[in-house]
């Protein structure tokens, strides 16, 4: 705990000089924020420094991912420190320097084809649209996650050079780009994975958005906390009141539950364990607390919660999108349902009591 | 209101098996049947006595006391594989689960000598002698009073109610008051008695729950003399003994497993039927689980460390509980089936079970509107 706390300070102390801003078409990320963050070597924690990386551990990646969710930054850090960058690596690819911004992509409609004959790290090329990109038309690098060419099993792992490819306008709930990027034979290095091994991408991808979830989700408890000790209505602050008392200890124990389960899930990982039940479970436990934490947060908030004047929306509208990607909640359930009968009806139980 | 990871325990996996090996043959004999809501309803005290004899109750208790000195990781794994299973543990659950730690804590060497052996042979039984008629959330009002007579006994005068199992149990700890109320003080005067059920003066009245189970009873106390070496821990200390007791009381795995029966019926239905909505949410019920076990492991962890994480623990049974009776609501969502006591369908019976105690899941040590009130106080706001 205590190795991470001069990284999240380092990361405040950052944060403290770039204040979240509603992000519009134009202005659709904190390129400022990203630079500093960069200078400072963030951009790399948690990938070797042989790598190009800044070295450390997985924990600080994960400090550094909740600290800039927290503070609502407009940056790709958990898309390259938890998803693209380890995904690199894990394949044998070269990762791209961490000062340029680099994100991640499942591509399911995009067909791959092979430049060479290599069935390891090798060349190929990239045709079809590629939707859902987070940052995409902000990200210099993409990492995108397609089915391996025709008559092979399992997926690629490729790494795409996004500069010059256009993308289109479309936004989640808080502004941020997640349009479409259309390839048309883009060259890309990549490697085959097999469908395990895509699995724990994918797994990674769901998991980076829970911790971000989670930190979010336990940053917009706090700011209600306040404002329900600074804001007196019939003479008294609102938080003296018991119908207040009651939502916000009904949001404390779904943060409180969230922030258990991700972190158990981050430490699996750490351990190298297989965490594609552990991040599905995370991520639809964080999904799930949404509906709570940004209702009540909204009803203590009262109308100055409800306009672009007050921060709250900067959180609540990323809670909304985030806990629909890397994966709805839907198909996370069902992956994690799955998983856990996969030793037969019986099987649940000890199933359950193996995932974390 | 982070809490700190629990260790990693080889142990506790390893008892953990070896329970299962036992509830199997078990279930497999025929000794007992799956049930919801079985550390209230399943007292069964050859049950209890068994699982006396492998060492798993009383398990993290001192040796010289006939506990066995295992990890509270080890003791969680056991609490939970037997919750899982639905086994009929009523019996010893409240003497393994409080009073035994209340004792270790407060107990004379005598009294711990004297009981604390014979709890962990699952020969033992203790009830809770908190609420009264007029006395539920507001524990601090309980007007059951005890007065030390010349001979420096104590006599008492008063009733308990909601008193779990009382006609099958031994001894009650029970809150009185040992010196009148002070309204600047509420919490002042207020000691615990530990009383052996079969005194001259006690009568146990049945109180029938929905389901027409006789679990509840009224306990009521008629010039019972209660000899003086009795009083647990310090007198006028009650209140801060009661509060200690809580945090043991409120986060184990049975504030979240009590309708877990019922999950593993609706797990066997989605298996057979493959349907998409069903499995969905398993899936949605399953990560809830999975975040409540953290919570209560974690909690369980730092209890092991000597830390007193009421807060924590009022907030895994807030989030717990309330999982217990959704779970009821989810299945019916997505399963055709009836709820019936009689069904044939072992899912429509779970169903049954669990919605007629389901209204006693967010009542029972301390209803979620108190629990909440608590993490207020620990958000700051009271």
């Amino acid at each position: 705990m205590s190795d991470q706390d001069l990284v999240v300070e380092t990361v405040r102390d950052i944060l403290s000089g770039f204040e979240p801003f509603a992000l519009t078409a134009e202005r659709r990320w904190d390129a400022g924020l990203w630079g500093a963050l960069a200078e400072a070597g963030l951009t790399g924690v948690g990938l070797p420094e042989e790598a190009g990386g800044s070295g450390g551990e997985l924990a600080d990646a994960v400090a550094i991912v909740a600290t800039v969710a927290r503070g609502a930054g407009a940056v790709p850090v958990a898309e390259q420190l938890l998803v693209a960058g380890p995904a690199l690596l894990a394949a044998d690819l070269d990762v791209p320097s961490p000062e340029q911004p680099m994100t991640f992509a499942v591509a399911d409609a995009v067909t791959v084809h092979p430049v060479d004959n290599g069935d390891g790290p090798g060349r190929f090329t990239l045709t079809g649209t590629v939707t859902d990109v987070a940052w995409a038309g902000v990200a210099a690098h993409v990492v995108v996650l397609a089915p391996a060419p025709a008559g092979i099993e399992g997926a690629v792992l490729a790494l795409i050079d996004a500069s010059g490819l256009p993308a289109t306008d479309a936004f989640n709930l808080a502004g941020e780009p997640r349009g479409s990027l259309v390839l048309d034979e883009a060259p890309a290095s990549g490697s085959l994975l097999t469908e395990a091994q895509a699995g724990e991408v994918r797994a990674r991808y769901a998991l980076a958005r829970a911790v971000q979830l989670a930190a979010a989700s336990e940053q917009v408890l706090a700011w209600t906390v306040q404002y329900a000790g600074e804001r007196h209505q019939f003479g008294r602050p609102l938080g003296r009141f018991q119908a207040i008392q009651m939502e916000l200890a009904e949001m404390a124990g779904e943060v409180t539950a969230v922030t258990a389960l991700t972190d158990a899930a981050v430490q699996a990982l750490d351990r190298g364990e297989n965490v594609v039940l552990a991040a599905a479970a995370a991520k639809v436990r964080a999904g799930a607390a949404v509906e709570v934490v940004a209702r009540l947060a909204h009803q203590v908030h009262g109308a100055i919660g409800f306009t672009q004047e007050h921060k709250l929306h900067h959180l609540t509208r990323r809670l909304w999108s985030w806990r629909d990607e890397a994966g709805s909640d839907l198909a996370w359930s069902r992956v994690l349902a799955g998983g856990l009968l996969a030793d037969g009806p019986d099987g649940l139980w000890p199933a359950i009591t193996r995932v974390v | 209101m982070t809490l700190a990871p629990a260790p990693a325990s080889e142990a506790a996996e390893q008892v953990r098996a070896e329970v299962r090996e036992f509830l199997a043959a078990e279930l497999a004999a025929g000794s007992f049947q799956t049930h919801v809501d079985t550390w209230l309803s399943g007292v069964d005290p050859a049950f209890s006595k068994k699982l006396g004899e492998r060492g798993w109750l009383g398990m993290t208790w001192p040796k010289e006391y006939g506990g066995h000195e295992r990890s509270a990781m080890e003791r969680y794994a056991v609490t939970e594989e037997l919750l899982a299973a639905g086994a009929p543990v009523a019996a010893h659950w409240i003497a393994d689960r409080q009073s035994g730690p209340n004792l270790l804590a407060y107990g004379t060497e005598k009294q711990r000598q004297e009981i604390l052996p014979r709890i962990a042979a699952g020969e033992c039984f203790f009830v809770i002698g908190m609420s009264e008629p007029d006395s539920g959330s507001d524990l601090a009002s309980i007007r059951t009073r005890a007065v030390r007579d010349e001979a420096g006994d104590w006599v008492v005068n008063g009733a308990k109610v909601w008193t779990s199992n009382a006609h099958h149990s031994h001894y009650g700890i029970v809150l009185v008051r040992t010196s009148p109320s002070d309204s600047s003080n509420r919490h002042a005067g207020l000691s615990q008695l530990l009383i052996d059920l079969s005194l001259p003066g006690i009568t146990i009245n049945p109180i029938r729950i929905l389901d027409g189970g006789h679990h509840f009873n009224e306990v009521v106390f008629e010039d019972v003399v209660v000899p003086g070496d009795m009083l647990l821990g310090e007198e006028g200390n009650g209140w801060h003994q009661v509060t200690a007791e809580l945090a043991f009381e409120r986060s184990g795995p049975e504030r979240f497993l009590s309708t877990y029966p019922l999950v593993a019926e609706f797990g066997r239905r989605v298996a057979e039927t493959g349907d998409p909505a069903a499995v969905a949410t398993l899936g949605r019920l399953s990560a809830r689980i999975l975040a409540l076990r953290q919570m209560s492991l974690r909690i369980a962890a730092a209890l092991d460390r000597g830390e007193l994480p009421n807060i924590p623990a009022a907030l895994v049974k807030d989030v717990g509980t309330t999982f217990e009776g959704d779970v009821i609501e989810e299945i019916r969502r997505v399963v055709d089936v009836t709820p019936s006591l009689e069904s044939p369908d072992p899912l429509g019976r779970a169903l049954a079970e669990a919605q007629l105690h389901a209204p006693g899941y967010t009542l029972r040590g301390g209803t979620n509107e108190i629990l909440r009130g608590i993490v207020a106080r620990g958000l700051g706001l009271r």
